[in-house]
């Protein structure tokens, strides 16, 4: 017999302590509560053939203390955890990860994988030793531990509870070093994986070195019938928004062809069907074009005959698009036809048009252009594109005079130049920029900068350091391009923002206006909070579906986006039987024998329970009083 | 607290239909507020219509004092017959039985009752434990003084209240006549209970100061150390006619379990004597009985002793002691 809890010392301490505080009450006798009565001699006379039993009554006293007593010594007994010595050899330090990735939301077997690895980690619990700690973590794209390293059965219990599949693919390597770190230091340990064995070659091949570790595996699954989506991407025409073309690919995962129906839902409504014929373990990349009818959310939704696709997960997958919306620009020119040419490109533009000097039209826009002039920064205006940047009332100041130069540096990520060619533009004069602080340079030539964006007081502009009639970029492409491009930018629309996230990883999502915080609300309706960096909230995605990005203090509707599984790894679900890690080959587990726990101190509690009772009774029986 | 029974009063002698009307709806307020017990004196008009309808009963005939209506042993102007008796010079000729003279030819007079007033004792037990429990014995004991005292004084009986303490007792001077009520009231008003219970000495006192004999009306709860055998039998042997109205503790029906069980320390409300028991159900079983029998003692007592004795609970309504108990029992009629 040895203490597990405890040590004897603190047990003794404490049950001195206590034992000292019940002889204590017992000895300044409890307060009696005074009761006024209407004629003592009839007490008396009822009571006084009582007094020879006072003597006993005495004795009953202290067989009430020894009662006290003895429950104070089961208690802190039961503090010390004491332990057959026998068993204690035994003892086990565990770390269980239990795959709640996608794979593991298969069908394959009766009630799902997931209910299948639950039954199979109740039944490691129920098996524990008597010794045995385990630690309960679920691995999907990170690691969730779910208990502490607890032998408390109970505890185990509730966090098998707890685990909830998600719709990405496991991390096996980091959950592997969570466990690694988690063992450090224990004995006998062991690490127990439960899990379809589903893991992509390379990580298998890359997973850390266990040491001393051992490993077990407890398969879960039986087949790997699967046909899923595994991309997903819409984008609307730049030129013609109503419109869109939509690309996807589809895996038959199965050893068999498979005839599939391939369904697109524009906004809730089916807008496009296909039937399919894959070959066994084919990709096939499909691409709608010139599609029409939805104008918000787009999805994606494959259906199979029966016993081909024991996956649900990498059926759907979803795409938002951005948000059709008449943008509001304000010209300000002394004359440009090419501006204004451009600007007729786009019939989602109101265009507004007034000379120098003039009084501008009332209200407010998303986008204002001067052509060559300035005007006192007003936040009706929206934002600015300065073409010819003048010397005085700019953003920037204006360098050197330059002439005949090019784009000879720009920016290729930069959204207002995506689709051109700026290599080819021929400028006869301008200036260069001066850049202010945190002013990026979007292009410029070897004399200088000649295209800078930025922000004054929560103002955006981009400024353009030549006139553009003075080159050829009007004559060219790049010219409404860049100009749309410029809009875009600024009004915050993309037309190549999909905005189809994929699930597993940290997603940085825009975020307008300058706030800190936001609230993200989840396809299965949860919200959460999350902090804002840089105009972007960043959030580990676990599952896929329509979100919200509600921003705190900001009146605008919330951003929504989409996220999807597209992991072809994780479509393919075929299970495992034998798991090898590097050069590492998990076993089986073995160890597990449901039996009576020979924790004591459970025991001793039941004493205690049973000897407070046998007390209460006695005491309200008035036995022991 | 007798306040409101003096309104009551001035307002059935004198107050107008206004006040009589009123006098109602404040009763069936009181009523319905479940505040009986808090407001000790529902002495309203039909009440007091009722008890000037009411005498109090005295089975034997004692010498009186002044002219009244009831019958003494004395032989004078009454109205009912008595005797006869020869006439002696002297003898007023409106007496002399002329049919008998013509019957018989002897001269005799005819002798009528005396009707005298009768000495009635109310002896009011002012001790600690009248005091005890809720509602208050002592309240109740001074209201059905009161309601007795008004039936003496409407039948023109002298009336006299006693109160029975530790220090021998205190006497209200016997009164006479309707009108003294008030006399009563203020007395009334201005007893306090305390003290311990002694009726045996409180009533040989009295027995000493008031050698005219007539109705002894004892009210107690005869929670006496003493024994209440020997204050009854004070009263007897002084031949007084004693008749016992014995309050019952209305809370020994209900003691509180959760109170009262368990280890308490008790101390005797009158005498402050402690005891630590442990009340276990069985215990309070044993009281309860224990306070029945006490009260079986003390009618067993009565009965053998030929004391009219009446057990009234404290908690029920006083009028209804009035009107049913000591009516029934025959003390009032």
């Amino acid at each position: 017999m040895h203490l597990a809890g405890y040590p004897l010392s603190a047990v003794l301490g404490a049950f001195g302590a206590a034992a000292a505080c019940a002889v204590v009450l017992y000895i300044l006798r409890l307060r009696r509560r005074p009761v006024a009565v209407v004629f003592s001699p009839i007490w008396r006379s009822v009571l006084g053939e009582r007094e020879s039993s006072r003597l006993f009554s005495q004795l009953k006293r202290w067989l009430s203390l020894l009662l006290q007593l003895a429950l104070i010594a089961l208690l802190a007994l039961a503090l010390g955890d004491p332990r057959l010595a026998a068993r204690s050899a035994e003892a086990r330090h565990l770390v269980v990860l239990l795959d709640t990735s996608a794979s593991m939301q298969a069908t394959d077997v009766p009630k799902g994988r997931i209910a299948a690895a639950r039954d199979k980690v109740a039944q490691l619990v129920a098996g524990l030793g008597p010794s045995d700690r385990m630690l309960l973590a679920q691995m999907d794209a990170s690691v969730t531990p779910l208990s502490t390293m607890t032998d408390d059965v109970a505890e185990l219990g509730l966090a098998l509870e707890r685990v909830r599949p998600s719709d990405t693919r496991a991390d096996l390597g980091r959950a592997l070093s969570f466990a690694l770190d988690s063992l450090n230091g224990r004995t006998r340990p062991e690490i127990i994986l439960v899990s379809d064995g589903a893991f992509a070659e390379e990580t298998r091949r890359h997973a850390p070195a266990l040491g001393n570790v051992a490993l077990s595996f407890v398969p879960v699954g039986s087949s790997g019938h699967n046909v899923a989506i595994s991309e997903f991407s819409v984008r609307r025409y730049p030129l013609d928004r109503s419109r869109y073309e939509v690309m996807l690919e589809v895996v038959n995962g199965n050893d068999t062809p498979a005839e599939l129906e391939l369904s697109l839902f524009g906004d809730g409504q089916i807008t496009e069907t296909t039937r399919l014929s894959l070959a066994a373990g084919e990709r096939r990349a499909q691409f709608y074009a010139n599609l029409a009818g939805a104008d918000r959310t787009l999805e994606a939704s494959i259906t199979t005959a029966p016993g081909l696709n024991d996956l649900g997960r990498d059926d759907r997958a979803y795409a938002l698009m951005p948000e059709r919306r008449r943008s509001r620009i304000l010209v300000v020119t002394a004359g440009n036809t090419y501006l204004e040419a451009a600007l007729l490109l786009d019939e989602y533009l109101e265009v507004s048009r007034a000379a120098p000097g003039e009084a501008l039209p009332p209200g407010r826009f998303d986008v204002t252009i001067l052509d060559g002039v300035t005007l006192p920064p007003e936040p009706r205006l929206g934002s600015l594109l300065y073409l010819d940047l003048p010397a005085q009332g700019g953003p920037l100041a204006l360098g050197k005079a330059i002439n005949d130069f090019g784009f000879d540096r720009w920016d290729e990520k930069s959204p207002i130049l995506r689709w051109t060619a700026p290599e080819n533009v021929q400028v006869e004069s301008g200036h260069a920029l001066v850049p202010g602080r945190g002013d990026r340079v979007l292009g410029a030539s070897e004399l200088g900068p000649i295209l800078v964006s930025g922000r004054r007081e929560g103002q955006a502009f981009v400024a353009l350091g030549f006139d553009p009639r003075k080159s050829d970029l009007v004559l060219r492409v790049t010219w409404p391009l860049f100009l749309l491009n410029t809009i875009n930018y600024f009004v915050e629309e993309d037309t190549t923002y999909v905005s189809s996230f994929r699930t597993g990883d940290v997603w940085q999502i825009p975020a307008p206006g300058n706030a800190e915080m936001a609230w993200l609300t989840s396809p299965d309706g949860s919200r959460s909070r999350v902090a804002l960096e840089n105009g972007k909230a960043r959030h580990l995605g676990l599952y896929a579906g329509f979100y919200e990005l509600a921003v705190e203090n900001d009146s605008r509707p919330p951003l929504r986006f989409a996220a999807n599984l597209s992991d072809l790894d994780e479509s393919r679900i075929a299970p495992v039987g034998k798991l090898e890690l590097g050069r590492e080959v998990a076993g089986e587990v073995h160890g597990f024998e449901v039996r009576a726990r020979h924790q004591l101190w459970g025991y001793l509690l039941i004493a205690v329970l049973i000897a407070s009772a046998f007390e209460w009774v006695s005491y309200h029986r008035r036995v022991t009083v | 607290m007798f306040e409101a029974l003096k309104r009551t009063f001035s307002g059935a002698r004198a107050g107008t239909e206004k006040e009589r009307g009123a006098a109602p709806k404040a009763r069936r307020s009181a009523a319905g507020s479940g505040s009986r017990a808090a407001s000790p004196l529902l002495f309203d008009d039909e009440f007091q219509r009722k008890l000037e309808s009411l005498a109090l009963v005295s089975r034997r005939v004692f010498a009186g004092r002044m002219r009244a209506e009831r019958r003494s042993k004395k032989k004078g102007s009454g109205v009912e017959f008595a005797d006869h008796r020869a006439y002696a010079p002297g003898d007023d000729f409106r007496f002399v039985d002329w049919n008998v003279y013509q019957r018989f030819g002897r001269l005799l007079v005819r002798l009528f009752e005396e009707e005298e007033d009768l000495s009635i004792y109310l002896i009011v037990d002012c001790s600690g434990s009248m005091a005890f429990g809720s509602p208050s014995k002592f309240d109740q004991a001074r209201r059905l003084c009161a309601a007795l005292a008004y039936v003496g004084l409407a039948n023109l009986d002298r009336v006299t209240v006693v109160a029975a303490n530790e220090g021998g007792g205190t006497v209200m001077p016997s009164t006479r006549g309707k009108n003294r009520i008030f006399k009563v009231f203020q007395y009334l008003e201005k007893l306090e209970a305390g003290g311990v219970t002694n009726l045996a000495a409180s009533l040989k006192t009295f027995a000493a100061q008031h050698k005219r004999r007539g109705l002894a009306l004892l009210i107690s709860d005869l929670y006496d150390p003493q024994g209440f055998e020997a204050a009854i039998n004070v009263l007897r042997y002084n031949k007084f006619e004693p008749y016992v109205l014995h309050l019952v503790e209305p809370s020994l029906d209900s003691l509180n379990r959760d109170t009262i069980l368990g280890d308490i320390n008790v101390y005797d409300c009158e005498t402050g004597e402690e005891r630590e028991v442990t009340v276990t159900e069985s215990v309070l079983k044993s009281i309860r009985a224990a306070h029945q029998e006490y009260d079986a003692a003390i009618q067993k007592f009565c009965t053998r002793s030929h004391v009219p004795y009446f057990a009234a609970p404290a908690d029920l309504p006083f009028d209804e002691v009035v009107l049913r108990v000591l009516r029934r029992g025959g003390v009032l009629r």
